[in-house]
């Protein structure tokens, strides 16, 4: 009854104070819903895209000597199977081909078949280079060894039998040979194999045909795996789930077939590489949202505290006329209640729009039900909280007559007294050296080990460094504002002219209440800031590093026997081609080891592709084109390879290279030059690059196998006319940059963070603006009694707006010049913590100039909203003062 | 046992290292069916004094006892219970709640003491004049009819002792006969009253006068 | 010579309460006050005294009627300069001492060189001199009350309109105050309009007006004899 009554008045008379918690509460729910939803989503599209990139899920290997049939039972009993496929692998000694006069022979390689209708279940395996895929079908690099082509023949070396002779009906590519090929119920800290350079693949009768007696007389040089792929809609879409799942399934096949079977589980490593990049997603991106929560969660109990005075008169009014500390608790619990439901339903109302108008951003309620309930909470805690935290520290006074006494007598808080802000500044230099000291080591990713892991003490010193800046803005904001001196004064002059000594003397009693407000506004545009500098290099990261993969915007990929270079001209010619590039793609021996070799022509490379100075140690991307060009012999190497062989700047180098003349390998002496760390189409593993002018010299073949094309626009759109123009060249494959940024593997740069940042990005200027414009608009609020007391003794609007302005002003100098600062230093701070991420590391921050620019005015615009509103207008001052 | 007793109230404040002596030793009592007044300059602890004996706050030393039931060094459910059934508090301003109206602010009180009474709501806002005023706003109401609004909350709850802290301060004589007029009605009807106030007019008008200064009370 | 400050004819003003009634708190209302005049504006609360006195120094405007100030000059430059305003609820700016509050209407004016001295000489003639730099929220409400009349009187305003300005203090305090503002005004024509309840104040006034429910009633020429 009595509760009615008071909420009833309340929300009749004191709406605004209600409101305005309500529409913190709201925005702080919305934001942290949405960023559940997308995190839940970015982890669905992160297995999905998983899931998609791993060709053959499972690999069961089966001991010789087990039946495959009661093999085959068990996986469908262990898992939700798709499709399972039976492959046969032999080891031979080695292939031999004469061609023309010259015998080639190779070393050990693998004999392969797949069962029927293997290609069409799993198309990723093989590419069709030359030739048909009717037949006998030949390694790319095995051919080029060989010198075969289709309708040559080579001799199979089997193992303990004599050899046998196959024709060849076509030259293939396996993307996939690293799967394909791999040891399969190795531990699984050993280190990957090489696949093998010679392959063979052969029908299923022809193996059986020439294999089944090896099989027998060498049974260890014979393997049957079943290729296996599980039915994706089964997997729960959270990776994290997904990987419990599908190594639950591992597992569970294991123990039924006891040892009769090995299983190598792509999909479960692929997922447990994911898994990890998924929590480093959220962490990440938690991280930059955590303070757009914490801003909202200030901004609540800021506005709620503005009506804080106004509700302590009450209490004690209410304790005076015999109301018990519970009842006065329940009271404003009934306010806190209504701010908190209402607050929290707008939130999830809001959220719930976003998800529907967003994309990526679809919510399951299934899925993320749970989740949603969760921030419901957590809005109704920051509500009640807001309200009821002072209402109990105030009931606890022992006089009400002391409460009603509204003297604030300022005291030096205990954090200024302990020096906390430059104690956290400090704390937060310290963990961020340490991070430099291990060559920020964030995410641990040994080579070879599928699992990464995450060092999160990392994040400790940007959330440090945040803090400290927020409060030493407090301090300093502090003692200028209260300080009153000759500095603040010169800030207000410009708006309050001559009545700059009484204006400045009134906003130094204030202190207190504009340092807040600074502090405010400092903290939304720092976490603006931020976010923004840190997506915008994200996002630039994230291009590069697909420019990379992709070599350039837009690349032809051929071979030695069908050179994308073939087609310069035609390609050149093409409307959309800002430039076109031939580079050699060719094998080299180093020692032992089969590293891939680029040739290119270091004065006209950078026309179709950018070379960045990340991708040379030790010297800039100019420099050591330069050194290329002038040094005929020169060849970059990686870092492996100067320690492998113990080079020196200078050494010369011996690279075995194909010969095109004799298709036999021979030594070419290079001189070593540098390092190169990465370079368009390069892998992960060493590789060389050399002077394309001198390779073909050496090797009697200027074939240029790839072309990199430059879009003058749109890569998709040059892309496709590529394609057209190569419709007659079905061995080149043509891929975009577009594409590449889909087939990242496991970098961090692959997750798509387009919505989440959108939203935060959005948040942030809402929160920059409100923060800034409402703290002025409820400073203004509950001064309108002494406003207008000073326009009734004679105050002219234009000296009133002073008063306005300089506080305004205020805010916004201090807010924008410590919020810059602290955003600029926390996103470098983010960039350099996250340099081992970025491959290739950035090498400075991209400003997004525009954001920047369209926050900043928006603060302004609300700043002066608050000013321009807050000016009395005739009939509310006779109103005001009708209380006078 | 009278309607209020209050004996050897000593009150303290810290402020920093400083110590004042609010009250020092103050005795005293008020019947029913009488007035008194309690006279002093600002700064004589009257208004530390009618905190203590409404149980606002707790005096350093002695007791006060309302109808003989002890108040001091109870806990403050205890306290907030007899001081909803046994005082009627008229403060010198700030006495209505701003979001309330008159009416409101009366059936508030009345539910705080959980006597609610229309009628009796009705007969109040007729006897201090503000029957027409009844839906309005504090913030709507002359300086006056804040005041006569405030004594009709104050006795709302028809409580045994009015306690009213500078009634007369901020008003007209008018409206200050009318609220001696309440006074005296209380009084015929057997009611207490504790007045502070520093208007000589209305002093004469009670009983008996209790004069405090620098928290004692001056026989003198 | 005594010269017509301000004219008003047939007064009205009208408010709505919360029910959206019409209250009519003046109703036709003339008076006049000239330089130098003495008046005290007596009348129980809620009579419309308050009202009358903003429409009155400008603060308001009349919902019927007219209001000229033909001795002050453009309606824009009466406050600071020619109209000093005391309210009847505590009025100082809170952020500001009271020697800055007194001092301020002369900082309005654009006269900051003088507006310390004036005010500091002020509140001296008050016996308030020690209070100069406090700040509003540590004065008592007396105190407060009596710095707004020395801000009221700061640029030596023709015309100074006081409502309740002795309300918080008790009566030798309200008296000795009192006198020293008159004695301050005392040998200048500047004209005083005190609305007070105190009959010892009103009867120190040459003039007395008397309200009842939004009317002038008596004694509102100058120089008619007090009631």
């Amino acid at each position: 009854m009595m509760f009615l009554l008071w909420i009833r008045g309340v929300l009749a008379r004191r709406f605004l104070r209600v409101a305005g918690a309500a529409a913190g509460i709201a925005l702080t729910v919305a934001l942290l819903a949405a960023m559940a939803l997308f995190l839940a989503n970015a982890g669905a599209s992160m297995t999905a895209r998983a899931v998609s990139a791993v060709p053959i899920d499972w690999q069961v290997q089966v001991i010789s000597g087990a039946d495959p049939d009661l093999i085959g039972k068990a996986l469908t009993e262990a898992a939700p199977v798709k499709t399972v496929h039976q492959v046969r692998y032999a080891d031979v000694a080695g292939f031999e081909a004469r061609t023309g006069g010259t015998t080639q022979t190779t070393g050990p390689g693998q004999a392969v078949a797949f069962d029927s209708r293997y290609f069409s279940d799993f198309p990723a395996e093989i590419r069709s280079l030359s030739g048909t895929l009717d037949g006998v079908l030949i390694a790319q690099q095995t051919a080029a060894n060989l010198h075969v082509g289709p309708g040559d023949a080579v001799s199979i070396q089997r193992m303990g039998l004599p050899p046998a002779e196959v024709r060849i009906a076509g030259v293939v590519d396996l993307p996939d040979a690293d799967a394909l090929f791999q040891a399969v119920g190795l531990p699984p800290q050993a280190a990957p194999q090489a696949p093998p350079d010679n392959v063979l693949i052969l029908p299923q009768e022809a193996w059986r045909q020439l294999f089944d007696p090896q099989q027998k007389a060498r049974p260890d040089t014979t393997r049957l795996q079943l290729h296996v792929r599980l039915a994706h809609e089964a997997l729960p879409p959270d990776p994290v789930a997904a990987y419990t799942f599908v190594t639950a399934a591992q597992r569970n096949l294991e123990a039924r077939v006891a040892g009769q079977a090995l299983v190598a589980d792509n999909l479960g490593s692929r997922l447990g590489a994911v898994r990890e990049d998924a929590l480093y997603a959220s962490v990440l991106f938690l991280f930059l949202g955590l303070p757009g929560v914490a801003l909202a969660v200030a901004l609540t109990f800021a506005v709620t505290s503005s009506g804080a005075a106004r509700r302590r008169t009450e209490q004690a009014l209410l304790r005076v006329r015999g109301a018990t500390t519970k009842a006065i608790l329940f009271l404003s619990a009934t306010e806190a209640a209504v701010a908190a439901i209402g607050g929290t339903a707008i939130g999830m109302a809001a959220a719930s729009l976003l998800a529907i108008i967003a994309p990526g951003l679809k919510a399951t309620l299934g899925v993320d039900g749970p989740t949603l309930l969760l921030v419901a909470f957590f809005g109704l805690l920051v509500g009640f909280i807001a309200f009821l935290y002072p209402a109990w520290r105030d009931a606890r006074w022992a006089t009400v007559t002391a409460a009603r006494r509204t003297v604030s007598r300022p005291k030096t808080p205990l954090w200024q007294r302990l020096w906390l802000d430059c104690l956290l500044l400090a704390a937060a230099g310290l963990f961020f050296w340490q991070s430099a000291s291990t060559g920020y080591q964030i995410v641990l990713a040994p080579e070879g080990v599928a699992a990464t892991s995450v060092d999160y003490k990392a994040f400790i010193a940007p959330a440090l460094f945040w803090l400290g800046m927020a409060l030493l803005t407090i301090r300093l904001s502090a003692t200028i504002i209260a300080g009153n001196g000759a500095l603040l004064r010169m800030i207000i002059a410009p708006v309050s002219g001559p009545l700059a000594p009484i204006v400045s003397a009134a906003l130094s009693r204030q202190s207190g209440r504009l340092t807040i407000g600074i502090a405010m506004t400092a903290l939304a545009i720092s976490f603006a800031t931020s976010t923004a500098i840190f997506n915008t290099t994200y996002n630039a990261q994230a291009r590069i590093d697909a420019e990379l993969t992709n070599g350039s915007d837009v690349t032809v990929f051929g071979s030695t026997d069908r050179p994308a270079g073939a087609r310069l001209a035609a390609l050149t010619s093409l409307p959309e081609a800002a430039a076109a590039e031939p580079m050699q793609h060719r094998f080299a021996y180093v020692g032992a080891d089969l590293q891939d070799l680029y040739g290119i022509d270091p004065d006209r490379i950078g026309h179709a592709t950018s070379l960045s100075d990340a991708y040379f140690s030790g010297a800039s991307a100019a420099g050591t084109l330069a050194l290329l060009a002038a040094t005929s012999d020169g060849v970059l190497v990686s870092e492996e390879t100067v320690q492998d062989f113990q080079l020196q700047q200078g050494d010369t180098i011996n690279l075995r290279l194909i010969d095109a003349r004799d298709h036999q390998y021979h030594p070419v002496a290079f001189k070593f030059i540098g390092v190169a760390r990465e370079f368009p189409t390069a892998p992960k593993d060493s590789f060389l690059v050399a002077n394309s002018a001198y390779v073909a010299r050496m090797t009697g073949s200027d074939a240029s196998e790839y072309v990199l094309m430059r879009a003058r626009a749109d890569p998709a759109a040059l892309a496709r006319q590529v394609s057209s123009v190569l419709t007659f060249d079905p061995s080149l494959k043509v891929s975009d940059i577009g594409q590449a940024a889909h087939l990242i593997g496991s970098s961090l740069t692959a997750v798509d963070l387009g919505g989440l940042t959108t939203i935060e990005l959005g948040f942030a200027v809402v929160m920059a603006a409100a923060a800034a414009g409402l703290m002025l608009a409820l400073g203004f609020f509950e001064r309108r009694r002494p406003f207008a007391i000073l326009a009734a003794i004679g105050a002219k609007p234009r000296q009133l707006a002073a008063f306005l302005w300089s506080e305004g002003l205020l805010i916004l100098v201090g807010g924008m010049i410590f919020g810059l600062l602290s955003g600029l230093l926390t996103a470098w701070m983010l960039v350099k913590l996250l340099t081992g991420v970025f491959d290739p590391p950035p090498e400075a921050l991209s400003i997004p100039w525009l954001y920047l620019a369209v926050m900043l005015g928006l603060v302004a615009a609300s700043v002066a909203a608050a000013v321009l509103s807050a000016r009395p207008s005739a009939g509310q001052a006779a109103e005001q003062l009708r209380d006078l | 046992m009278h309607a209020l007793d209050a004996y050897e109230l000593y009150r303290f404040f810290h402020i920093g290292d400083d110590e004042t002596a609010a009250l020092r030793g103050v005795s005293f009592h008020v019947a029913a069916g009488e007035i008194v007044a309690l006279v002093g300059p600002s700064g004589s602890g009257k208004s530390t004094l009618l905190a203590c004996v409404t149980g606002l706050d707790e005096p350093d030393g002695g007791y006060v006892e309302v109808a003989g039931v002890r108040l001091t060094r109870r806990p403050e459910a205890h306290r907030t219970r007899v001081r909803a059934a046994s005082f009627g508090i008229l403060l010198q301003s700030g006495n209505l709640f701003g979001h309330l109206s008159v009416e409101q602010n009366l059936r508030l009180q009345m539910l705080l003491a959980k006597k609610p009474d229309d009628q009796r709501m009705a007969s109040l806002l007729e006897s201090v004049g503000l029957s027409h005023r009844a839906r309005a706003f504090p913030t709507e109401l002359s300086g006056g009819e804040t005041a006569r609004a405030g004594l009709a909350v104050a006795l709302a709850a028809d409580p045994p002792i009015l306690i009213a802290d500078e009634p007369t301060a901020e008003v007209d004589s008018d409206t200050e006969s009318r609220l001696i007029a309440h006074f005296e009605a209380r009084r015929d009807a057997g009611l207490a009253t504790l007045l502070a106030t520093h208007s000589r007019a209305l002093a004469r008008k009670a009983d008996r006068i209790i004069k405090l200064k620098d928290g004692r009370i001056d026989r003198g | 010579m005594a010269e017509t400050l301000v004219i008003a004819k047939g007064l009205g003003r009208d408010f709505r309460d919360g029910n959206a009634d019409r209250i009519n708190v003046l109703r036709d209302v003339d008076c006049e006050i000239a330089s130098g005049a003495r008046i005290a504006l007596v009348g129980p609360s809620g009579s419309g005294k308050t009202t009358l006195l903003h429409i009155l120094g400008g603060l308001d405007r009349p919902t019927a009627g007219t209001v000229e100030w033909p001795g002050l000059g453009a309606f824009e430059t009466l406050r600071p300069r020619q109209i000093g305003f005391v309210f009847q609820s505590p009025s100082l700016f809170p952020a500001l001492t009271a020697v800055q509050n007194v001092g301020l209407p002369m900082l309005l004016a654009g006269e900051n060189t003088r507006a310390n001295d004036i005010g500091a000489s002020l509140l001296q003639s008050f016996g308030l001199g020690e209070l100069g730099d406090k700040l509003p929220e540590e004065l008592s409400g007396g105190q407060a009350q009596r710095i707004a009349m020395a801000r009221a009187l700061a640029m030596a305003p023709k015309l100074v309109l006081a409502d309740e300005p002795t309300g918080q203090l008790d009566s030798r305090t309200a008296l000795r105050f009192f006198d020293a503002v008159l004695s301050r005004l005392e040998d200048t024509d500047i004209a005083l309009v005190v609305a007070t309840h105190d009959e010892v104040v009103a009867n120190r006034m040459a003039t007395r007006w008397t309200m009842d429910h939004g009317r002038l009633t008596t004694g509102h020429r100058p120089g008619a004899a007090a009631a």
